[in-house]
C-alpha cells in the first residue's frame, strides 16, 4: 500500500560546496544527498548539528543552488516559482518583520501566496488559534519571545494551506507545552493528508512523530527508511529481568550465553542475544532464579542514530 | 495580476518599514532645519535675501534627498537579507524579480514622500519670506524626485549582490561621477586624441547623466524651463531606472543565500 504512494519530494545526488575564501580549499557541505518523501507521511530529516540539514532545505526552497544533483517537489524543479503555492516553509530560527503584528504578518504572507482577500481573515484567525497566539495577535513581533516567533513561523508556513510543509527544527525555542502543541499540530497536518518534512536533531520527536527518517551526517545520507526496518538490520536481543540470581549462575550465564549483567538492587537485568535466550532461560530456572519478565530489546533510535553517524566510510 | 499584487504587497510593507527608520527621521529633521534656517540667513543679508533663502532650501532638498536615498536604499534591502526575512518571503510563490522591484518601489515612494514634505516646508518658508514661488519650483521638485528614483535604483543594484558598506561606497561614487559626466565628455571633446574623445563620449552615455535633472539655476532665478527638457529628463530617468532594475534582478536571481 505505502509503496504505491506518490513521491512528493525527490532529491537525487545533491552536492553543495562552499569556498571559505579566494584560494582556500572548498568545503563539501552536501556530498551526494539522495532521499525521497512520500505523499501524506511525516518524514524526519535527522542528523547532528552541522550535518547539512538546513543546507538541504535551502536547496529545496530555491535559496541555494546545488553544484550537482537534482531536487523536485510535486514534480517541479525547485528553481521554479509558481508551484510554491503548494509549499510551506518554516526557516531555522525564523525572524520576521518586527514592526508588524502577528496578524499583519500572516496577512502579508497570505497575500504573497495569493490567498484571496475574502478568505484571509477567517483563515488567519483559525491559525492564530492553532498556534496559540490569539492573545498576542495585535502585538508587534518586536515584543515576541523566541517561542512566539517560532509559532508565527509555523502559522506563516501554513497560511496558504500547502500540500507539502518543510519545517526546520520546528520545536526549537518552544517550552514543553509548546512542543506538545506543535507535535499535535504536525499530526493534524498528516491527518489532513498533507506531507511534512521536518529537520531535527531531537530523537524523541522523531520517534513519536515520524513515519520514516533519513539520517544525515557530514553531508552524507547514512540511512533512509523506517525506524523498524533499521533496528531489524541490527542484532536482536532480549532483556531478562530476574530476582534471586546466584553469583555462580550469573558467572555461568556471562560465560556461556555472553549475557550482559546489570544490577538493579535485588533484581538483575540480563541482556542476551536472541539465539541464547532459550538456553539462558532454562539455566536460570534450573538454578532456581525467579524470572520476572522477558522483553525483546528494540534498538532505540538513539543507538540507531549513533551507529549511523559513527559508521564511517571504511 | 498576481505578480502585480505581490509587488505591491512588498512595496507597501517596505514603505511601512522605511518611514519609521530613525536615521531617515534624523535626515528629514536636519533638512527641514536647513530649509527653515534660510529665513534667518536671508534676514542677515540685504541684497537678494529671497534668493539666498531659496538657494539654500533647494540645495538642502536635493542633498538630503540623495543622502536619504543612498542610506535607505542600502539599509532596507541588505537588512532583509541579513535578518533572513528573505528566506520565508522567497519560499512563497513570488519571484526574486517581483521581490526586488517591490523593494525598489516601496523605497522610491518613501523618498518621494520626503521630497514632498521638504517641498511643502520650502513653499511655506518662501511664502513667509515673500519670495517668488512658481511652476519652476514644482519642476525642480519633479526633477529631484526623478534623480532620487535613479539613485534608489543604483542602491538597489549594488545591494542586490554586495555588502552594505561597499554598496554605499559604489552608490555614492556613481552619483558623484554621474554629476560630472557632461564635464567629462566636454573635456574629452576638447582633446586632440580621437580615442580620448570617443571613450569619454561613451562614458558619458553609459554613466547616469544626472545633470539632465539639474535645473537649480533656473529655479533660483525663476527662469522658464522648456517642457520638452523636463519630458526628456523624465524619459531618460525612466529608461535608466528600468535598465538598472533589469541588471539588479538578473544579479539577484543568481544570488546564493547561505
Ligand atoms: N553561511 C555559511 N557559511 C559557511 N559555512 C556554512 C554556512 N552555513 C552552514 N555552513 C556549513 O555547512 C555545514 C552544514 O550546515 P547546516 O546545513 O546548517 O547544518 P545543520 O542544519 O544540519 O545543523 C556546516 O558544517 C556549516 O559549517
Ligand atoms: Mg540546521
Amino acid at each position: 500500500m505505502r509503496e504505491e504512494r506518490a513521491q512528493v519530494v525527490v532529491v537525487e545526488g545533491l552536492e553543495v560546496e562552499f569556498r571559505p575564501g579566494l584560494g582556500r580549499r572548498s568545503k563539501r557541505i552536501l556530498d551526494g544527498v539522495s532521499f525521497s518523501v512520500r505523499e501524506g507521511e511525516i518524514f524526519g530529516f535527522v542528523g547532528p548539528n552541522g550535518a547539512g540539514k538546513t543546507t538541504t532545505l535551502k536547496v529545496l526552497m530555491g535559496l541555494l543552488r546545488a553544484s550537482a544533483g537534482a531536487a523536485r517537489i510535486l514534480g517541479h524543479d525547485v528553481g521554479e516559482t509558481a508551484f510554491r503555492r503548494h509549499v510551506g516553509f518554516l526557516p531555522e530560527n525564523p525572524y520576521f518583520h518586527d514592526y508588524l503584528s502577528a496578524r499583519e504578518t500572516l496577512d502579508f504572507y497570505a497575500r504573497l501566496s495569493g490567498v484571496p482577500v475574502s478568505e484571509r481573515p477567517e483563515r488567519i484567525e483559525r491559525l492564530l488559534d492553532w498556534v496559540g497566539l490569539r492573545h498576542a495577535a495585535d502585538a508587534r513581533l518586536r515584543t515576541f519571545s523566541k517561542g512566539m516567533q517560532q509559532r508565527v513561523g509555523i502559522a506563516q508556513a501554513l497560511v496558504h494551506e500547502p500540500k507539502v510543509i518543510f519545517l526546520d527544527e520546528p520545536m526549537s525555542g518552544l517550552d514543553p507545552l509548546g512542543r506538545v502543541e506543535v507535535r499535535d499540530l504536525i499530526l493534524r497536518l498528516r491527518a489532513e493528508g498533507r506531507t511534512v518534512l521536518m529537520n531535527t536533531h531531537i530523537l524523541s520527536d522523531v520517534e513519536t512523530l515520524c513515519d520514516r527518517v533519513a539520517i544525515i551526517a557530514e553531508g552524507r545520507i547514512r540511512y533512509q527508511g523506517s525506524v523498524e526496518d533499521f533496528s531489524a538490520a541490527g542484532e536482536r536481543a532480549s532483556d531478562i529481568l530476574v530476582a534471586g540470581l546466584s553469583v555462580a549462575c550469573g558467572a555461568e550465564l556471562e560465560e556461556v550465553c555472553a549475557a550482559e549483567l546489570r544490577g538493579l538492587g535485588e533484581r538483575v537485568e540480563l541482556r542476551v542475544a536472541e539465539k541464547h535466550v532459550g538456553d539462558a532461560l532454562s539455566r536460570l530456572l534450573a538454578a532456581g532464579a525467579e524470572v520476572i519478565s522477558v522483553t525483546p530489546h528494540r534498538a532505540s533510535l538513539e543507538s540507531i542514530f549513533l551507529s549511523a553517524v559513527e559508521q564511517e566510510v571504511q | 495580476m498576481r505578480t502585480l499584487d505581490q509587488i505591491w504587497a512588498i512595496a507597501q510593507n517596505t514603505l511601512r518599514e522605511a518611514v519609521r527608520n530613525k536615521v531617515l527621521f534624523g535626515l528629514l529633521f536636519f533638512a527641514l532645519l536647513m530649509i527653515v534656517s534660510g529665513v534667518i540667513v536671508s534676514s542677515l543679508s540685504y541684497v537678494e535675501n529671497a534668493r539666498i533663502l531659496q538657494d539654500v532650501g533647494l540645495a538642502a532638498i536635493r542633498l538630503f534627498g540623495v543622502a536619504m536615498a543612498i542610506f535607505l536604499g542600502i539599509e532596507v534591502i541588505s537588512r532583509e537579507v541579513e535578518r533572513r526575512t528573505v528566506f520565508s518571503v522567497l519560499a512563497k510563490p513570488i519571484s526574486r524579480g517581483a521581490f526586488l522591484i517591490g523593494k525598489f518601489l516601496g523605497l522610491t515612494l518613501t523618498i518621494w514622500l520626503q521630497v514632498a514634505l521638504m517641498g511643502l516646508a520650502f513653499a511655506a518658508v518662501s511664502l513667509l519670506a515673500g519670495a517668488p514661488l512658481g511652476a519652476v519650483h514644482a519642476a525642480f521638485l519633479l526633477m529631484v524626485a526623478a534623480e532620487l528614483a535613479l539613485v534608489v535604483a543604483i542602491a538597489t543594484l549594488f545591494s542586490s549582490f554586495t555588502t552594505p558598506l561597499l554598496a554605499a561606497f559604489f552608490t555614492t561614487g556613481l552619483w558623484l561621477v554621474g554629476g560630472l559626466s557632461r564635464e567629462l565628455r566636454d573635456i574629452g571633446a576638447a582633446s586632440d586624441s580621437a580615442w580620448v574623445e570617443g571613450s569619454t563620449w561613451w562614458l558619458h552615455r553609459l554613466l547616469p547623466d544626472l545633470q539632465s535633472f539639474d535645473i537649480a539655476i533656473e529655479a533660483a532665478h525663476g527662469l522658464p524651463v522648456e517642457a520638452s527638457q523636463l519630458l526628456w529628463a523624465l524619459a531618460y530617468g525612466t529608461g535608466y531606472v528600468a535598465l538598472l532594475l533589469f541588471i539588479a534582478v538578473a544579479v539577484f536571481q543568481r544570488r546564493q543565500f547561505r
